[in-house]
């Protein structure tokens, strides 16, 4: 445990502070890393192998655990008690997941690792719509390797030299498990259709890595892992960390506000502690910013002062703004040609073995939206749940033998298509203070505005054409209804849990908060190091950039340090 | 446990929770009568506190504790929801019946549950256990089999909601434990060194179905 004074303090334990952490802390810089939640360990706390009938109703999804009982988020959600937030009126829906431990959202993240490819950063230059990052591909390729090869990462293959999907270097990747049954069912579909099917990248160990336990093909990931094998923060960044004796960690600390000098440079944060309800500032000669792109920006825009009256950084009232979320959207099919298998262990590496990558980069005029979407595609033996009753909806007369042998037949036999889509920045999303509601302990609440564009609702409706192409060609049919309309279609704003955007970074004062290393323009001591600072949404998700970004950052930070320029 | 006796007319269901927690329940069911081999059959609740909170945001998860919430099914409820289980899922070979899984106190677990999906379900179940009951529990067996066998034939909105919430509830409570996992083919959530992916049979299998698809 480092001892005050620190040189650095980090704002969240996440994917981003988690990383700062690491690399701060091995550069030999006293770390005082501040989480909102409660500790959190995986290695005692991580439900592996139990089965629903267990778990009070069967562990079915509640308002106090909406992922599920054996989801790992810990006191959180979709709400968060005493920490409210607000949509605005006349906006369209958004809602904010919010865990409350230590690790934050790695502990139950997908662990989809795609890396953005180099269109991904230009997308203005491309087609004129968005904005472009003051960085290329090449500036954070160096440091995806570093990344891949530090949380490990599975899915290698032959270089496969697709548009914008970049192939990782050998030796960054691990080999991923093979197809399974209904995952070598849907490729000859899709192939058939001209449209690729090839491996997922993932973060979890599926091969022999120094310091790491190997997956165990088996249990859901969004339970978290006891051995580490799959990344969460609180399993592959913080114990290097604070071996290092350099890192502190306080734990229930809230950080609501950054704290300046006489001379406008940061000279640490404060906090409440959620348990004690006590207030406290702590001093450092730098602050990270990695809460979360809603909280980071939440913490700015409670930071006000004579300099900045309308919260840190934002003379130009551009903190909160260039929300962005993932467009989301699912059909699910019933396929008798996968009925009657064999039984087979479908449970995998923790998350898809394949996938299909956006295929329509070089055909966008005529499709009629300008972005495009990858598909996470779901199926197989899963372990039953309370939604087993769902295979015999429609044999309502079945009962005793007949019934078993129809949910054995038909066990299995579902595929769920979900689109994962770019979405464009617009004036119409951002999430600012509202100017009454308070939580708790009487700070100002993000109140969020939303409203999807046109290139997000037409790609929504693309995803269910070819949703039910796919489903048709392999003889199936929609589990339920199908709405063809993308308005309708497509997920709410915030609800595929990749909101970023809020402090973005660019290449000069007026056009951005953040510059390329995540150093605000304004606070030269203060730096974002989450997913607050991207540019763009690319239909890849976020978490293996945030990652890759953060470390690219800290170590400019680092060196800023050791050049006595803090 | 055999609910369809034929000569002195349905036995009361016997749950299947354990020992430790029908006592723990004692002082909020109020008159469970507490039976051997470590099972309690309840008589009606009668007073004693009644507990409406969930489990909150945090609950333990490696061992979950039982369902905070006091229980509101009635010993006739919970018999009537034995028998209509066992209609759905009997013993079938070497798998158990669904009333000796506990499915009856599953149903009482989710009707008794203070959140808004088991909120709105709980007047479909609660009345059609009671509409159920009274045309089974003192019924002669011919009586109970015809009733039972009109549930899926009925066309009044509130059987066919029972019904089908009733049957949805057996079946997710069945295949959610061991005994479902086998009887339905679940194989997993074993921990393996590798992942070989699917035999050769099976993909022989898949192999044939594309073929069928002219893929």
């Amino acid at each position: 445990m480092a001892a005050e004074p620190y040189d650095i303090i980090i704002v969240g334990s996440g994917a981003g502070g988690g990383m700062s952490a690491f690399h701060l802390t091995k550069s030999g810089m006293k770390v005082l890393m501040l989480e909102a939640g409660r500790d959190y360990d995986p290695r005692v706390e991580t439900p592996m192998f139990n089965i629903n009938a267990e778990a009070p109703l069967r562990g079915v999804g509640t308002p106090d655990k909406p992922f599920g009982f054996y989801d790992a988020t810990v006191d959180g959600g979709w709400e968060v008690p005493n920490e409210p937030y607000t949509v605005a009126e006349g906006s369209e829906p958004f809602i904010w997941w919010r865990p409350r431990m230590l690790g934050g959202r790695t502990n139950h993240w997908g662990r989809i690792a795609l890396r953005f490819g180099p269109l991904d950063f230009k997308p203005k230059r491309r087609d004129g719509l968005g904005y472009d990052w003051p960085i290329e591909y090449d500036d954070l390729a160096p440091w995806y390797d570093k990344t891949e090869k530090l949380i490990g990462v599975a899915g290698a293959y032959p270089p496969q030299n697709l548009l914008n999907t970049p192939d990782s270097p050998p030796g960054c990747l691990m080999q991923s498990a093979p197809p399974r049954a209904f995952e070598i069912f849907y490729e000859r579909a899709f192939k058939a259709m001209g449209v690729p099917v090839i491996p997922m990248h993932v973060a979890v160990v599926t091969g022999q890595m120094e310091g790491r336990n190997t997956c165990l093909f088996a249990t859901p990931c969004g339970r978290g892992c006891a051995i580490g094998a799959n990344f969460q923060s609180t399993t592959v960044l913080l114990p290097p960390a604070m071996a290092t004796g350099n890192l502190t960690i306080t734990t229930n600390a809230l950080v609501y506000q950054v704290d300046l000098n006489k001379d406008g440079r940061a000279q640490g944060v404060s906090y409440v502690d959620r348990k004690t309800g006590l207030h406290h500032s702590v001093t450092a000669k730098a602050v990270v910013l990695a809460a979360g792109s809603g909280e980071t920006a939440r913490i700015m825009l409670n930071s006000k002062s004579a300099k900045f009256p309308d919260g840190l950084c934002n003379t130009h009232g551009m903190v909160g703004r260039y929300l962005m979320d993932t467009v989301g959207l699912n059909v699910t099919g019933q396929f008798p040609h996968l009925e009657g298998l064999p039984p087979t262990n479908d449970d995998g590496q923790g998350t898809e073995h394949t996938y299909v990558p956006w295929w329509g980069y070089e055909k966008q005029k005529e499709l009629g939206f300008p972005r495009g979407y990858h598909i996470e595609i779901g199926g197989g033996r899963q372990m039953p749940s309370m939604g087993m009753g769902g295979l015999v909806r429609g044999d309502l007369d079945l009962v005793g033998d007949d019934l078993r042998a129809r949910l054995r037949q038909k066990f299995g036999s579902t595929i769920s298509f979900n689109g994962r889509g770019e979405m464009i920045p617009n004036d119409d999303c951002y999430c600012e203070l509202d100017p009454v509601a308070k939580d708790k302990w009487g700070i100002p609440v993000l109140r969020f505005h939303w409203k999807w564009g046109e290139a997000e609702t037409n790609q929504a409706a693309h995803m269910v054409k070819t949703f039910t192409e796919v489903i048709d060609k392999l003889g199936g049919k929609p589990t339920g209804h199908v709405e063809t309309d993308g308005r309708k279609a497509i997920s709410k704003g915030g609800e595929m849990i990749h909101e970023i955007g809020t402090a973005r970074m660019g290449h000069n004062d007026t056009d951005s908060v953040v510059d390329q290393f995540g150093r605000s323009w304004a606070v030269p001591n203060l730096f974002v190091m989450d997913g607050a600072v991207m540019v763009s949404s690319p239909d890849k998700n976020p978490t293996l950039s945030i990652i890759a970004l953060a470390w690219r950052s800290a170590d400019n930070l680092a060196t800023i340090a050791k050049q006595g320029a803090l | 446990m055999s609910a369809n006796s034929p000569e002195t007319g349905p036995e009361p269901y016997v749950s299947k929770i354990d020992r430790r927690t029908a006592l723990a329940w004692v002082g909020v069911v109020g008159a469970a009568v507490v039976g051997g081999a470590g099972v309690v059959v309840y008589g009606p609740k009668m007073g004693g506190e009644v507990i409406t909170r969930g489990y909150g945001t945090d609950p333990k998860l490696t061992k979950p504790e039982k369902a905070p919430w006091s229980r509101i099914m009635t010993a006739d409820q919970l018999t009537t929801a034995a028998i209509l289980a066992d209609y759905i899922l009997p013993a079938s070979g070497s798998a158990p019946s669904a009333s000796s899984l506990g499915v009856p106190d599953f149903v009482n677990e989710w009707v008794s549950a203070p959140y808004p999906d088991q909120v709105k379900d709980r007047p479909v179940v609660m009345n059609g256990l009671n509409a159920l009951g009274a045309k089974v529990l003192k019924a002669p067996a011919a009586d109970r089999a015809a009733a039972l066998a009109a549930l899926p034939k009925a066309t009044d909105k509130a059987t066919v909601d029972f019904w089908k919430k009733f049957r949805g509830l057996t079946i997710g409570a069945y295949y959610t434990t061991e005994a479902g996992f086998k009887d339905i083919g679940y194989i997993g959530n074993v921990a393996r060194t590798v992942d070989p992916g699917p035999s050769a049979e099976v993909k022989a299998a898949v192999e044939v179905a594309l073929k069928q698809l002219g893929l």
